[in-house]
């Protein structure tokens, strides 16, 4: 049992959470909605639908549905965010899962994380002093949590890049959630890899971005024995656990195997 | 707690009902509008038994609040149905290709499937089947459904 309300502008929904101790914004509801049919309880929920803004050039407002993204010109020139719209969960799923939702719930495993972490994307969100402004990979500070103080809500992202890239999400069955994905993005330039960007999710407390790996292969030429170092640092870089879903050892691996199968689409067009 | 009054069109007809603000849509359409096609499976939105269309898009009703249904245009497998009882197209697929035994997953299945095609009125076995995802049948192993789905298709396309 909760109260349900409906505010008309963000700076209402604001007041009715910083009123409501445990009180949850919700938008799409596909995460919190079960944990609340699970047992966890909230006094109640504040709903931030029509309040939030879809996309806009390369502004992707929190309240886009993964739908909507899959269908927009923007996904289209980020394949690794179109990538994971196809892999998330089911059209029923996508009607109602928001961009916002997903980086709120803060699953390691977001399937969206990784894809926005390539294409250099920051975070924009709404507080008592005004708007401000952090990278995307400082917004997840812990599985499940976030940099989000009460009252704050999280206004979409902002793209620093778009371009080459893509997504692989390594599932049990469909509508899993990913026991490793990973993304990767980057430009050839004249034989050689730039603006190399690596992220994996499910291996680490949060979503997390290569930087060892991007060190590795950023102005160099995509040699065989290059990638294969690079597969090596991937496995090394990440901090995956043991769960029902795989084994640590098993998401290191996987790690490895999708970044380097990820750069052998993007450097040669290979079979990925 | 106290009910709250939600307007909205199931099934191309003007609604009145009095909700709590805790219920989801598939409480409404079950227990305010005797609509009991829409059937509850998992009640967390993995097996698809809920799904309705709002808008003409599928969704799952035990996971859509609903006070986020007042104005909303609800189809259910009741409105696939021709006034005087007539099956629908895609209704009449899944009955004569085999895609219903125990019949539990099939309004879901079978809306999904109506919007499916809707959008896309000539989808490869793989568009079917990603369409398909978030429907679980534990009975037919899905081929027959594939099937109907196929043939629902191939008729509309005439």
């Amino acid at each position: 049992m909760f109260e349900y309300h409906r505010p008309t502008n963000l700076q209402e929904a604001r007041q009715l959470v910083l009123d409501n101790p445990g009180a949850r914004f919700v938008h799409g509801g596909t995460d919190i909605l079960v944990r609340l049919k699970s047992g966890a309880t909230a006094p109640a929920l504040v709903s931030l639908r029509s309040l939030l803004s879809g996309i806009e050039g390369t502004w992707v407002g929190a309240g886009t549905r993964v739908s909507d993204l899959w269908r927009s010109p923007l996904a289209s020139s980020c394949p690794a965010i179109a990538d994971a719209c196809h892999d998330f969960a089911s059209v029923q799923i996508r009607n109602a899962a928001t961009v916002g939702g997903n980086l709120c719930n803060a699953s390691p495993a977001a399937d969206l994380a990784p894809p926005l972490l390539v294409h250099d994307a920051t975070a924009r969100i709404l507080g008592a002093a005004g708007e401000r402004s952090l990278p995307l990979a400082d917004f997840f500070t812990g599985p499940g949590q976030t940099c989000l103080r009460p009252g704050e809500i999280l206004l979409g992202v902002q793209l620093g890049s778009t371009g080459p890239s893509g997504f692989l999400k390594q599932m049990r069955v469909s509508m899993d959630i990913a026991l490793v994905s990973a993304a990767v993005s980057l430009r050839m330039d004249d034989g050689r890899m730039r603006q190399v960007r690596v992220a994996a999710g499910a291996v680490a407390p949060v979503p997390l971005r290569l930087a060892g790996v991007e060190a590795l292969l950023e102005g160099l030429p995509p040699s065989p024995a290059l990638l294969a170092r690079a597969q090596q640092e991937a496995a090394a870089e990440v901090r995956p656990i043991d769960d029902q879903r795989a084994s640590a050892s098993y998401r290191r691996r996987i790690t490895g195997v999708f970044v380097r199968r990820l750069l052998e689409r993007l450097t040669t067009g290979g079979e990925a | 707690m106290s009910k709250i009054e939600l307007s909205m069109v199931v099934n191309g007809r003007a609604v009145t009902a009095w909700v709590e603000p805790h219920h989801m849509l598939l409480d409404v359409l079950r227990g305010e509008l005797d609509l009991l096609g829409t059937k509850e499976g998992c009640g967390k939105g993995e097996c698809g038994a809920c799904t309705v269309l709002v808008d003409e898009e599928p969704l799952n009703a035990c996971l859509f609040p609903a006070l986020e249904a007042e104005g909303r245009r609800i189809t259910t497998i009741e409105g696939l149905t021709i006034d005087g009882g007539e099956l629908g197209p895609m209704q009449a697929a899944f009955v004569d290709q085999g895609g219903i035994q125990c019949g539990f997953c099939s309004p879901g299945m079978i809306l999904n499937a109506h919007a499916l095609l809707r959008k896309e009125p000539d989808p490869s076995d793989a568009e079917i089947r990603h369409a398909l995802i978030g429907n679980l049948c534990r009975c037919t192993g899905y081929e027959q459904i594939i099937r109907s789905v196929r043939e629902a298709a191939r008729r509309a396309r005439g």
